[in-house]
């Protein structure tokens, strides 16, 4: 899937969280076996992620794992349950992100996507709420 | 960061009768919609001030201006509105009231389709 060129902007602005540095253990190509089974669909992941310096969530269906506390990647949370891609939101910049909440303590994080996250996956979380039924309801717009 | 945003007035036997004024917008409304129920943000702006909850290890007083980024749409129950502090960059979530500004929603809600990071001409069918 081809993505549009916005990178150039995305960089002049900077990420409005801090993140945590990229560690050696991904840029030096070393660890490259390093893998995680997915909480969600069980399937073997990858820690490698292009365009982020720490992959957060599963590209397939896009669960993640309690384990940040502040900062992206700090892994200083002990809570460790599921969180599920909970809708999508766009920072300033265009930039899509998935808001993930806890299903065990409620904790919401924002996640940037991945360059190989599943597109699919990715337009059907952006869809939900246009596909609630009540929509109808609001698109009237009495005074 | 915490999970749960608190209403916009701190004493729940007052809320009924009182108002508050928008810091942003300057819209006037009650503390407590038609249906009787708490706000969580400014039915027009839909922003409210940042009161992390101490019970979520916040300090209680950030005051930060949350601004709307996302809907969410729960499997039951109605449509929640994903704030940010543009202060601490805390994240809380609070249901909509009937009255919240329905175009406010629309906006959140088609925003990610309007500035997709891939063509959406792929998608035929979904
Ligand atoms: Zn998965
Ligand atoms: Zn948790
Ligand atoms: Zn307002
Ligand atoms: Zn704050």
């Amino acid at each position: 899937m081809p993505r549009r060129a916005k990178n150039t902007r995305r960089r002049a602005r900077g990420a409005r969280r801090p993140q945590r540095y990229k560690d050696v253990l991904h840029s030096q190509g070393g660890h490259r076996g390093h893998a995680f089974r997915c909480a969600g669909c069980r399937l073997e992941v990858s820690v490698d992620a292009p365009g982020t310096t720490h992959r957060n969530h599963c590209p397939t269906c896009l669960v993640s794992l309690h384990v940040d506390r502040r900062v992206p990647g700090d892994r200083a949370a002990d809570c460790r349950a599921r969180m599920e891609a909970l809708c999508m939101s766009v920072r300033p910049d265009g930039e899509w992100m998935i808001i993930h909440r806890c299903v065990s303590c409620g904790e919401l994080s924002a996640n940037r996507i991945a360059g190989d996250d599943n597109p699919l996956a990715l337009v059907r979380l952006a869809l939900k709420p246009l596909r609630d039924p009540g929509i109808a309801q609001r698109t009237r717009l009495a005074p | 960061m915490s999970t749960t945003s608190r209403t916009l007035s701190s004493t729940p036997s007052t809320a009924l009768h009182s108002a508050f004024s928008c810091a942003w917008c300057g819209r006037t409304a009650s503390a407590v919609a038609d249906d009787g129920t708490q706000r969580h943000h400014c039915p027009s702006c839909l922003q409210s001030p940042h009161v992390p909850d101490p019970a979520d290890g916040g300090s209680g007083d950030c005051r930060g201006r949350m601004s709307p980024i996302a809907v969410a749409v729960p499997r039951t129950g109605d449509w929640m509105v994903i704030h940010r502090c543009a202060r601490c960059d805390g994240l809380t979530s609070s249901p909509t009231r009937a009255d919240d500004n329905q175009l406010v929603l629309m906006r959140l809600a088609v925003r990610p389709l309007a500035q997709p990071p891939f063509p959406l001409e792929a998608f035929g069918d979904l």
